[in-house]
């Protein structure tokens, strides 16, 4: 394998959990719901995964368990911000708060044990054509699930009649509603995907990059992929494009320092933030376009009778 | 007692208040001791170690200590932490990390009737005290250890920050290194972070890459050596006995012991006796030592064990000269050695380390 390879592999590792964590906020933020959790949802989905794993000696329980823990975070908000009309920044970050407590609670008793990483999955033929074959075709299922992800979900925010009606309730929710569509129930829905992802983004620090918990081990991975969102300007493939910049800027700055290269490493490690953000800042100024959010995101909706 | 600084802070403190209203009416006299953590307890490392100390604080004293943790308290969030343990009656405050030296240097003159301590800070105030274990002894070992291991004669070295306690480790690896085999190099990848698993395991990756075969890690968790493991090279725990993490890469581990420590500087505070001390333990005070070595030849364990005996001993002294920086200025010529405030204020590689210091 060559350097070239080697880094490439890191480079989609690293970048995986932020690009999973991101799809799934992107959901929620097309919905019109601004879920600040996701560090939250996704530390949650770290603990249990590990735990669960750990528990049951499978690594498939470990991930159902993730993805069912930020589900419940998630539908935690959603009873606070759909059901109660909740602020939602207040609601989000409090729920960053109370999963990075309760994630320690929860791992306090598995500090320490630790298992055997989930393996690689080869697909036959791909994983043979040179150079990109080994590269992106014999990853971890998780990988494989975040490629899966990134064109499912453009396929249905843009394709779909039901991704139509999502994004409807994210322009405007008083018109969704007088169209007959129940705005709460889709912005549920939305919610409870953006929590699965954030839990198997999490299940993926836990069980594959760093096989065992340590608490706040996400490190404000959520808050980067909240930002890459935003950044990307709601756009899946953009999205991926971002999280990869992030991701292979990361690594490359480690090794750069590795081969000696005489830049302070304070700069080196503020450069995936600087990059990404100039990256994808003059594609939404060349395209002139997609900058706007969601119209409704962030704001409350009470159905009136 | 383990809270989060989450919950102290979330809590206003209602809860660690009430808890010592409790504490107050049931036994006066009772020291309450704070230990500030910069990592999550659950680190197995560095934290890990602190926590385990607080521990064996409390089992060597008994009900004449309350102890309390609060674990993962950023820098930023540091005096809101302290003012609260002060405020809750804690009169003993251990600050475990470099990074709270300057902080508790400045909050420590507004707290008189506290006794502070910090861990691996340069100075003292009259109620502030400082203490540290000589790392650098085991570093010295590892080094040794990495040369006659390593196949292409370079070692990776996971850092944190670019602190004397980090650069001097840096040098006197090598040092160590060079004393079995002059051509050894080092690659040193900087994480700017204490626990941060992930990225501590993509820098562990970076360097394997680049053809690095023993990892030193200067962070507080074993994701570094998880990944040799995962890799097939070797690498050395920090802190605490990481055997268990990778069995098959393994070497030594540094076992930190705070524990005497911490008991015997809140007896001090009972009986009165208390005085801003400054502490460094090596190898020969119990401070810490080398664990059990894993997957090395008879012929290396003995040299291992030779290296430790003496610098126990004080025959062998890592910081002997000549020493030379990397632009070749000499810092002490042969038969000198550099004091312990040289050593502490450390901020140059030696001459024949090809990295360049940040910042």
């Amino acid at each position: 394998m060559t350097l070239l390879e080697a880094i490439l592999l890191t480079v989609i590792t690293a970048s995986t959990p932020l690009l999973i964590a991101a799809i799934g906020e992107l959901v929620v933020e097309k919905s019109g719901v601004l879920n600040l959790g996701v560090e939250g949802m996704m530390i949650m989905g770290a603990a249990c995964g590990i735990v669960a794993a750990i528990a049951t000696g499978s690594g498939a329980a470990g991930v159902a368990a993730a993805v069912l823990a930020g589900m419940a975070m998630a539908a935690i908000f959603a009873a606070l911000t759909l059901g109660l009309a909740a602020n939602q920044v207040a609601a989000g970050l409090a729920l960053t708060i109370f999963g990075l407590g309760l994630s320690g609670v929860v791992g306090a008793s598995f500090v320490g044990a630790q298992r055997a990483g989930i393996g690689k999955i080869e697909i036959p033929l791909l994983s043979e054509i040179p150079f990109l074959g080994p590269v992106l075709f014999n990853q971890d299922p998780f990988v494989y699930a975040s490629f899966a992800l990134v064109a499912g979900v453009s396929w249905f925010l843009t394709r779909t009649r039901a991704g139509l009606v999502l994004r409807a309730c994210g322009e405007s929710a008083a018109s969704a509603h007088a169209l007959g569509y129940k705005v709460l129930r889709i912005r549920f829905f939305a919610i409870l995907f953006g929590g699965a992802c954030a839990g198997l983004a999490g299940a993926y620090l836990s069980l594959v990059l760093t096989p065992f918990w340590t608490s706040g081990m996400t490190a404000g991975r959520g808050w980067i992929a909240l930002a890459i969102v935003v950044f990307a300007s709601w756009l899946p493939w953009r999205a991926a494009l971002g999280a990869y910049l992030f991701g292979g800027i990361t690594i490359l700055q480690l090794h750069a320092q590795g081969a000696g290269f005489r830049v302070p490493p304070q700069l080196m490690s503020a450069l995936p933030y600087l990059i990404t953000i100039v990256v994808l800042v003059l594609i939404m100024r060349l395209r002139r376009g997609g900058a706007a959010g969601p119209a409704g995101l962030g704001i409350p909706f009470v159905p009136d009778r | 007692m383990s809270l989060t600084r989450r919950t102290l802070m979330a809590g206003a403190g209602a809860l660690a208040g009430a808890a010592t209203l409790g504490r107050d009416a049931g036994a006066q006299q009772r020291l309450n001791v704070g230990v500030v953590l910069i990592g999550p307890v659950g680190d197995f490392g560095w934290s890990h170690m602190h926590d385990q100390g607080r521990r064996r604080m409390s089992e060597l004293l008994g009900d004449r200590v309350n102890a309390t943790t609060v674990e993962s308290v950023a820098p930023p969030d540091f005096d809101r932490v302290v003012t609260q343990l002060v405020r809750t009656g804690h009169r003993l405050i251990f600050t475990t990390s470099f990074s709270y030296f300057a902080p508790t240097q400045r909050l420590a003159p507004q707290h008189p009737q506290v006794f502070f301590e910090n861990a691996t800070g340069p100075t003292t105030l009259p109620n502030m005290a400082i203490y540290n274990a000589r790392f650098y002894e085991g570093r010295y070992i590892q080094g040794v250890i990495a040369a006659r291991k390593s196949r292409s004669k370079t070692i990776g070295y996971v850092a944190t920050f670019p602190v004397p306690e980090v650069i001097h480790a840096i040098n006197t690896v090598m040092r160590g290194a060079w004393s079995v085999d002059p051509s050894m190099k080092v690659r040193v990848v900087w994480v700017n972070a204490w626990s941060n698993p992930a990225r501590e395991a993509d820098a562990a990756r970076a360097l394997i890459d680049q053809g690095c075969d023993v990892l030193c890690s200067h962070t507080d968790g074993p994701a570094p050596l998880q990944l040799a493991n995962e890799r097939g090279v070797f690498g050395f725990g920090q802190a605490s006995d990481m055997t268990r993490f990778a069995p098959r890469a393994h070497l030594t581990s540094s076992v930190n012991n705070w524990g005497d420590y911490y008991a015997e500087r809140a007896r001090a505070v009972i009986d009165g006796s208390w005085r801003p001390t400054d502490t460094w333990g090596g190898l020969g005070s119990g401070m810490f030592r080398m664990a059990p070595w894993t997957n090395m030849t008879p012929e290396e364990v003995s040299e291992a064990e030779r290296v430790r005996d003496a610098i126990a001993a004080g025959t062998l002294h890592p910081f002997e000269g000549p020493i030379v920086r990397q632009d070749g200025t000499q810092v002490i010529a042969q038969g000198q050695r550099l004091t312990d405030d040289q050593i502490r204020a450390m901020n140059y590689f030696y001459r024949g380390i090809d990295v360049a210091i940040p910042g």
